[in-house]
């Protein structure tokens, strides 16, 4: 099993490297820099701009040596943990996302919570009702989350908090907390606006999910080693949990590994439309204003993350079934 | 009800049916039978009789959508205090169902392989039964599981204790199936099918199982099967069932030396037996009428054939040879290559017109042979001729254009007429597709081949517009048969045909295969791990076991004098429906020996030399040490 993750995480290493340079050949592709950016951004105001300051900027950060030097600079800065600098925010690259990527795992876990907690006994009950109303009825509801835009359903929520309620539900914390220190009454905070987010962006998830639970639970239901489970004397809901239901899980524990990723770009609409302090309006910014350090450590996180998803649902699916571990013949 | 002595389980009257789209179908149509203390009691039927749903109905695990509409299922339990407990009448959800199932009758399912969960291991499986109905600490449980699994034949029970299903051969499966069922020492175990999943061999030591743990416990059975010759070998009283209905039920003595009526007498004779007198035909249950299509077509094809007056084998196989090397990921990071060989050293000859009978249990390879000879594998080495216009080719050897041509005289019939068969094409452009590929005549032409080829295989080309889905498995194989014969080929190849089928339809088939061989002079290798059924389509029969022909000779011959260890062990397994021929289980269970390859003496190399196809009558050959003594062999 060691050698196993070993020989995985030595696969990871090539994977990376072509992920990094295809970002930075990505990020270099469209014509200028942030300085052109930046100078043009001046001369459209009107102001003055000193060729000179350009320069120096220019040799500063290095923008006048070959695109190789810099790729290099830029990949080796990474693995000792300096992400570059963002010119956009005039900091470093770290301090720009560090707040953020923390409510961002916080959102995007509460809502994975979310979507697993509704959607289990839902798909479940669906699937061992086959074709009752409650199935028909769950199945409409999930549909119609399915169907909704999530942008329009953060819209619409807002628009309802703020005639009935008379609250403004958009921000991760009442506006006081921003850049405080944390403190107990700043998670109550948190929490307390945690909820429309976590609802909104985990409402088409959880109808998806619900829809795959009950697909892939029918068809373990009709398979023999129910039928035997039940001959044995099992009662219905404790051979249901211990074979189909085990059975089934498969093809969740294969889609952790696209869970990953979706912590650092999940959701950037509705993050937009909520005002989040999340990354996902962040990552759209510095696409935008060609603020290539910040665009590219956005990028590369989200394929170390996606390479590492992949791993961990490839170890969980090993340990959890014999025939993945143990019969891993390929026959040539 | 008052109690009747003696009797375990008496189904009265009972009708099941199920919901369905628009309505709702009988699947059982008030059937009653009764089941002593301690003896074994057959329902046989084909698929669709009802069979299963009965077995079901007693256990109440119908599907969602099945129902008892009347009836009553009376079980009197020996152990308990005398009451008569009517289960029909009990709600679903009854504490006593959930105390029955398993713990009082339990059940013993056809394929091991789905019965068993592959995500637990057969300890736990095993084990779960009994702790569902008794109170017993882990290591109790434990040291039970292991004592069953080792009375049900596992060689070393702790180690099978936490196997995976996946991991045992189709006989320990079964084994650990059984196990399971017997933990709990029930009063009854039902049998659905128990060996119709399994090679030969294997089934009679499984039968030999069952029988003996039968005696042992004085446990009832209730035996599901369509084979009557696994009827004739285990039951005491049989009840034959045809669309949910008894058509005659009896003990063995009655059903077999008497059978009154018609249904059961046809069954009869629509099975192969060893006994027939050559030229003999089956009686099929439902005759299709194809016989006189075969005539007209055969004409046609006969012409052609004549111009080429071919001499010599029709199909030569010289020492092929087939690896599959298998690469197994270890965990510990180095990969181990592992060489299979599948097919070992196999020369064979199908002369002109000759149908040779390929007979050998799963795994022996004789579908590879039959893929290699028609180059759907790429062989390691060897040598495949085939004789054709151009005198003697070799197919190994062909070329992309040549193969094309090859691949027209050489056709195959599959074994699952389900799967072979392209769902989402109708007939007609299944038949039209052999037309297509090798650009033989334009559209008028080939329909009208099309609708003879139906006309061939005594279907109406009415139905040529249908999908595969609206044909009973019978008729699709007959579709299968005609995209076979589209293209006019010299030689087909059958690998099990008839094998999923049922018993009056295989006639049916069989019976059209025969005539079409005759009147179209085709050539043919029947690839079967039924005896019987190559003795009744073949004349020369060739054992395969472990990728080796052990032994090869005419049919007679080998039925009356075979000469190789396995060929007799083969014999030896068949389960006859006669009641004058029964398996000897004692010796079956004696030998016990889970290895029937470790022959000994004059079979082996054990002792250096090496294995050769000896000459020991006419045209018959055995696989033997080429250094033996000769007279070992005719003993």
């Amino acid at each position: 099993m060691l050698g196993y993750i070993f020989k995985r995480i030595l696969y990871m290493l090539p994977t990376l490297i072509l992920t990094s340079i295809l970002v930075f050949a990505l990020i270099e592709l469209p014509p200028g820099d942030y300085l052109e950016t930046y100078v043009n951004e001046l001369l459209a105001a009107g102001e003055t701009v000193d060729p000179q300051q350009i320069e120096f900027l220019r040799q500063e950060y290095a923008f006048d040596r070959p695109v190789w030097e810099r790729y290099i600079n830029w990949a080796s800065g990474m693995l000792v943990g300096d992400f570059g600098y963002s010119f956009e925010f005039q900091l470093p690259v770290r301090d720009v996302i560090g707040d953020r990527l923390f409510f961002t795992i916080i959102v995007t876990f509460a809502t994975i919570i979310f979507t697993w907690a509704i959607a289990f006994p839902i798909g479940i009950y669906s699937a061992t009702h086959q074709y009752s109303w409650g199935d028909y009825g769950l199945t409409f509801f999930g549909l119609l989350g399915l169907a909704i835009p999530n942008f329009l359903l953060a819209l619409v929520m807002m628009y309802l908090a703020q005639k009935w309620f008379n609250t403004s539900i958009g921000g991760l914390m009442d506006p006081e907390f921003i850049d405080k220190p944390f403190s107990w009454a700043k998670f109550v905070s948190v929490l307390e606006h945690l909820w429309i987010p976590v609802i909104v962006i985990g409402t088409s998830g959880t109808a998806g999910m619900i829809r795959r639970v009950r697909a892939n639970l029918l068809d373990e239901l009709r398979r023999p080693y129910v039928t035997t489970a039940r001959a044995k004397g099992m009662t219905e809901f404790k051979g249901l949990m211990k074979y189909p239901f085990r059975m089934s899980l498969n093809f969740f524990i294969a889609d952790i590994g696209g869970i990953l990723p979706q912590v650092i770009s999940g959701a950037e609409l509705v993050a937009i439309v909520l005002s989040l302090e999340t990354t996902g309006p962040l990552l759209i910014a510095a696409l935008q204003s060609q603020d290539m350090y910040l665009a590219g450590s956005f990028l590369m996180m989200l394929g170390f993350l996606t390479v590492i998803g992949v791993l961990v649902s490839d170890i969980l699916l090993a340990v959890l079934d014999p025939r993945i571990r143990l019969q891993g013949g390929i026959s040539r | 009800m008052e109690r009747d002595e003696g009797v375990l389980l008496k189904v009265d009257d009972l009708r099941v049916s199920f919901d369905v789209q628009g309505g709702s179908v009988e699947a059982v149509k008030g059937i009653s039978f009764e089941v002593k203390n301690g003896s074994v009691l057959a329902l046989v039927g084909e698929s669709g009789s009802g069979k299963s749903v009965i077995s079901q109905a007693i256990l109440r695990i119908l599907p969602d959508n099945g129902r008892i509409d009347s009836g009553k299922i009376l079980f009197c339990d020996p152990n308990g205090n005398g009451d008569v407990i009517d289960l029909a009448a009990m709600s679903n959800r009854d504490p006593y169902l959930y105390k029955l199932r398993g713990g009082r009758i339990s059940m013993v399912f056809q394929e091991p392989m789905t019965a068993l969960s592959p995500l637990h291991t057969i300890g736990n499986q095993v084990e779960e039964a009994l702790t569902l109905h008794h109170k017993k600490t882990k290591a109790e449980a434990k040291t039970d599981t292991e004592e069953v699994l080792k009375l049900v034949g596992f060689p070393d029970p702790a180690r099978a204790y936490e196997m995976y299903s996946f991991e045992l051969s189709g006989g320990l499966r079964q084994r650990a199936v059984i196990a399971m069922a017997l933990i709990c020492n029930p009063a009854m175990v039902i049998a659905d099918e128990p060996t119709t999943a399994l090679d030969v061999t294997v089934q009679a030591q499984i039968l030999g199982l069952m029988k003996e743990l039968q005696k042992k416990f004085n446990m009832a059975i209730l035996l599901i099967t369509h084979d009557l010759g696994v009827v004739a070998n285990m039951a005491d009283e049989v009840v034959v069932i045809y669309h949910g209905e008894v058509m005659e039920a009896g003990t063995v003595d009655d059903i077999f030396n008497n059978p009154q009526h018609p249904y059961l007498k046809a069954l009869m004779a629509a099975i192969p037996h060893f006994d027939m007198a050559p030229g003999e035909r089956l009686v099929s249950l439902r005759e299709m009428g194809a016989e006189d299509g075969v005539k007209a077509l055969g004409s046609q094809f006969a012409v052609s054939r004549e111009v080429k007056n071919m001499e010599g084998p029709h199909l030569q196989v010289t020492n092929l040879r087939k690896e599959f090397t298998i690469r197994r990921g270890s965990w510990f990071g180095s990969s181990l290559a592992n060489t299979i060989v599948a097919v070992d050293n196999v020369s064979l000859e199908v002369k002109q017109g000759e149908c040779l009978g390929l007979v050998g249990e799963s795994g022996s390879g004789k579908t590879t042979v039959a893929k290699l000879v028609i180059r759907a594998l790429e062989a390691t080495s060897g040598e495949v001729k085939f004789n054709s216009a151009n005198g003697m080719q070799n197919v190994l050897e062909l070329n992309k254009q040549e193969l094309l041509e090859f691949r027209k005289t050489v056709q195959m019939i599959f074994q699952d007429p389900f799967s072979s068969l392209n769902p989402r094409m109708t007939v007609q452009n299944i038949l039209r597709e052999p037309f297509q590929i090798h650009r033989q005549g334009i559209g008028d032409e080939q329909r009208d081949q099309v609708v003879e080829l139906m006309k061939l295989v005594g279907l109406d080309p009415r139905f040529l517009n249908r999908y595969p889905h609206s044909f009973s498995g019978g008729q699709r194989q007959r579709i299968g048969i005609a995209r076979a014969l589209a293209l006019h080929p010299e030689m087909l190849i059958c690998d099990e045909p008839v094998s999923a089928l049922d018993v009056s339809v295989q006639a049916q088939i069989l019976n059209l295969l025969n005539d079409l061989r005759k009147e179209l002079g085709l050539s043919s290798l029947f690839i079967s791990h039924n005896l019987a059924v190559v003795n009744y389509v073949a004349d020369r029969i060739a054992v395969m076991c472990r990728g080796k022909i052990v032994e090869i000779a005419s049919c007679e011959e080998l039925f009356e004098n075979p000469t190789h260890p396995y060929t007799k062990s083969l014999l030896a397994s068949v389960p006859y429906p006669d009641l004058d021929r029964l398996l000897d289980f004692e010796e079956i269970m004696k030998s016990r020996t889970f290895d029937i390859t470790a022959w000994g003496g004059a079979f082996s190399v054990s002792e250096g030399g090496t294995l050769g196809h000896i000459k020991v009558g006419d045209d018959h050959f055995v696989l033997a040490n080429e250094n033996c003594d000769r007279t070992e062999l005719s003993a």
